[in-house]
């Protein structure tokens, strides 16, 4: 056609006679979403409180999530978060009928505990400084790639990671698959120096002298993870899940602040000590425990999420196990469903039990040759937790959304029978607790 | 349609998206019936089969081949509805496969709007020609089922005909709805527009293309010469006031070849173009 001749008014004269009064005029009002959402921030902030029963560790977090798009699907995210922890947490030592003096970790004080309680080393505070920087962009027809870096930092440990990614999407988008490898390479460095293996807790020193048996001042972990998971839409109304993931840690990855208590190897009552005149010290035998230099995970989750018209149903199940023998089951439900216009509620349950490593012991017989690898640390126990809790979200005019979620949780271990010694089966006192979970959230975009 | 056909209601109560969802279906399958090619009983069917004969249409296939006229008028022959035969010659299902020049040839005098007599409501076409409406069929079904819907509720509607939509205005709380195109293979990636009101049309097929080897030609055939339409982009979106229109617009541009860009800005056509 001529180079020159203009026929938008012909064509709409022609759809007009076409559609006739049928169609009710309507501006065009497309606008590419880049250009509206150019220079826009989505931003997800968390206040976020958990506080264990007793006293025990207490954690706010503070956590703000932005993402920006580029457009395109070409996305920055940015991660920053702080978290402050107080509170005490279990030595690892057993309970004794007797109060128990311990050499604190820094080895310039001593604290007690109680007759007839878990020992909890009470110098446990930190703040937590997070900061992870993620870009995500498609990069053919059918694939997404990711990159991320991050790093952390505590007063005693440190954590730089990177992870890369890859989805492809298959099947009419039908199918998705995803592929992720994140490494991490993390600093320990506590206080009072790196304790050797299954020595013992010394007596208090100056300030000007290193605690006795120190290896150095720090130490380094590495971790790998593999993850590959595959998203089906089985239906306009749900959507399964399949990952399997794989772990490698390796270095140290002992807990250099946790203890095991020597017991009488007849009665499983602890050691009673007596420091050198003049010097404060324990009142018991206590070594530091010594974790294998490397643990192997593996997992495989699956996760089905159903929608009824509305109301989405998600339940997933987890399978782990590692080289440390600890083997664990996940089982966890969510149901969400609408209140009213704008807002949702969102139950929520989960159980978790796992089986206790291989070397876990509740204590150390006084006079036995000592295992390779011991530690009396509950979290690897025999464990079962639950988590019982519900979310309250509600989406404002401006399309901005805030949310409440409260949750309770409650983590009960056991030691195995084969770790007790003497009369220990009877008065054995793991240190369980409640925890309450409370979290604000808000959404918004800038 | 020959393709997913979806309706949005941004509605929280059952029965008037039930409504809206039944009234756009009625609008998808009625028009599926009376207008597909494929279909032995549908008035294109019958038209095509009349061997030569005069027939008679209603009403409003009647408007449906007005606005052919109007196109093929528009565009200076280059928008023809008798241009489907040249399919037999070229099958764009991404195979190796150019059809000799001969071929073509043979069938171009099948082609051809000005070889046609229209006389509402009376329409002649020479033996062995065929009409289809590709290009405007699914866009004018987008417009009607969007008036359809219309006329059931107040709420915010999107019709959707596989890529081809239209919307009644934005979402209840004034923000658009977002649109995911399909980027094209090789380079080019997804994207998102956002629709506040009217119709989007999408031309170029992602999947429908022949190769030689060297040159992957898009299936846009040229009905003056027979020929797929050189340096043709892999897939127009065009905003319009309505689906037909937008519609009109891509496979007008289309049609335009390496000029699409050119054409569509001369027109002041809000549009977005993707090439390898």
């Amino acid at each position: 056609m001529a180079n020159d001749k203009r026929i938008g008014g012909a064509l709409a004269a022609a759809a007009c006679g076409l559609l006739g009064t049928a169609s009710p005029v309507r501006a065009p009002a497309a606008e590419p979403a880049t250009k509206s959402t150019d220079g826009l921030w989505d931003v997800d902030t968390a206040f976020l409180y958990y506080g264990e029963s007793d006293g025990r560790v207490q954690d706010a977090s503070l956590n703000a999530i932005a993402v920006r798009d580029f457009g395109d699907d070409r996305k920055l995210s940015l991660d920053l978060g702080i978290d402050t922890l107080t509170g005490a947490s279990p030595s690892g030592a057993t309970a004794s009928d007797q109060p128990q003096t311990f050499t604190s970790p820094s080895g310039r004080g001593t604290y007690t505990t109680n007759a007839g309680e878990v020992p909890l080393d009470s110098s446990f505070h930190d703040t937590r400084f997070a900061l992870n920087a993620g870009w995500s962009q498609p990069f053919a027809r059918l694939y997404t790639f990711n990159a991320g870096l991050g790093v952390s930092t505590e007063f005693d440990y440190q954590h730089v990671g990177a992870n890369l990614g890859l989805t492809r999407d298959f099947n009419q988008r039908n199918t998705t698959l995803n592929l992720a490898v994140a490494y991490g390479q993390d600093k320990v460095k506590p206080v009072g120096g790196v304790p050797m293996p299954f020595s013992s807790m010394g007596d208090v020193v100056d300030d000007d002298v290193t605690p006795p048996s120190r290896s150095g001042d720090s130490e380094d972990k590495k971790v790998l993870d593999v993850l590959l998971g595959v998203t089906q839409v089985l239906g306009r109304h749900t959507l399964l899940r399949l990952n399997y993931s794989y772990s490698d840690s390796s270095g140290y990855l002992t807990d250099p602040y946790k203890i095991l208590s020597v017991v009488d190897p007849v009665t499983g009552e602890p050691l009673v000590r007596t420091p050198p005149p003049g010097v404060e010290g324990p009142g018991g035998v206590y070594l530091y425990e010594h974790r294998p230099d490397a643990r192997k995970k593996q997992s495989v989750y699956g996760e089905l999420r159903q929608d009824f018209s509305g109301k989405v149903l998600s339940l997933g199940y987890r399978y782990s196990t590692d080289d440390w023998e600890v083997d664990s089951h996940t089982l966890e439900g969510r149901f969400r469903f609408p209140v009213g216009e704008s807002s949702y509620l969102e139950p929520h349950v989960r159980y978790y039990t796992q089986t206790a490593a291989d070397f876990y012991r509740y204590s150390l017989a006084d006079g036995a040759p000592l295992p390779e690898f011991a530690s009396a640390d509950a979290r690897l126990a025999d464990l079962d937790a639950y988590t019982v809790g519900v979310k309250y979200a509600r989406q404002t005019t401006g399309g901005n959304e805030w949310s409440a979620r409260l949750e309770w949780y409650r983590q009960t271990s056991k030691a195995p029978a084969q770790t007790l010694i003497g009369n220990q089966p009877g008065n054995v006192q793991m240190p369980d607790f409640d925890a309450v979970i409370l979290q604000f959230g808000y959404h918004f975009s800038l | 349609m020959g393709s997913p056909c979806e309706v949005l209601v941004e509605s929280s109560h059952e029965q008037p998206a039930q409504a809206v969802a039944s009234a756009v279906a009625a609008c998808a399958w009625r028009i599926e019936a009376k207008f597909s090619r494929y279909r032995d009983d549908s008035a294109v069917a019958r038209i095509n089969r009349a061997g030569g004969e005069t027939v008679e249409v209603d009403e409003e296939t009647a408007k449906l081949l007005d606005f052919a006229d109007h196109a093929w008028k528009m565009s200076d022959g280059k928008f023809d509805i008798t241009s489907g035969v040249l399919r037999r010659a070229w099958t764009f299902d991404g195979r190796a496969r150019v059809p000799s020049p001969d071929d073509v040839h043979a069938l171009l005098p099948l082609v051809g709007w000005s070889r046609v007599t229209w006389q509402r409501p009376r329409l002649t076409l020479q033996p062995g020609m065929e009409i289809d409406f590709g290009g405007i069929g699914k866009e004018y079904a987008v417009d009607l089922a969007l008036a359809a819907a219309v006329a059931c509720t107040d709420a915010p509607v999107l019709v959707n005909f596989g890529g081809d939509l239209a919307a009644t205005g934005p979402q209840r709380d004034g923000r658009a709805w977002r649109v995911g195109v399909e980027g094209v293979a090789g380079s080019h990636i997804p994207w998102t527009l956002e629709l506040a009101g009217g119709a989007l049309a999408t031309s170029g097929d992602t999947y429908r293309f022949i190769t030689d080897g060297t040159d992957r030609r898009p299936h846009i055939l040229d009905p003056r010469s027979g020929e797929p339409v050189r340096g043709a982009p892999h897939s127009i979106t065009v905003a319009a006031a309505t689906c037909v229109e937008a519609g009109m617009w891509c496979t007008l541009a289309m049609l335009e070849g390496a000029g699409a860009e050119a054409f569509l800005a001369r027109e002041g056509v809000r549009h977005w173009i993707q090439r390898k």
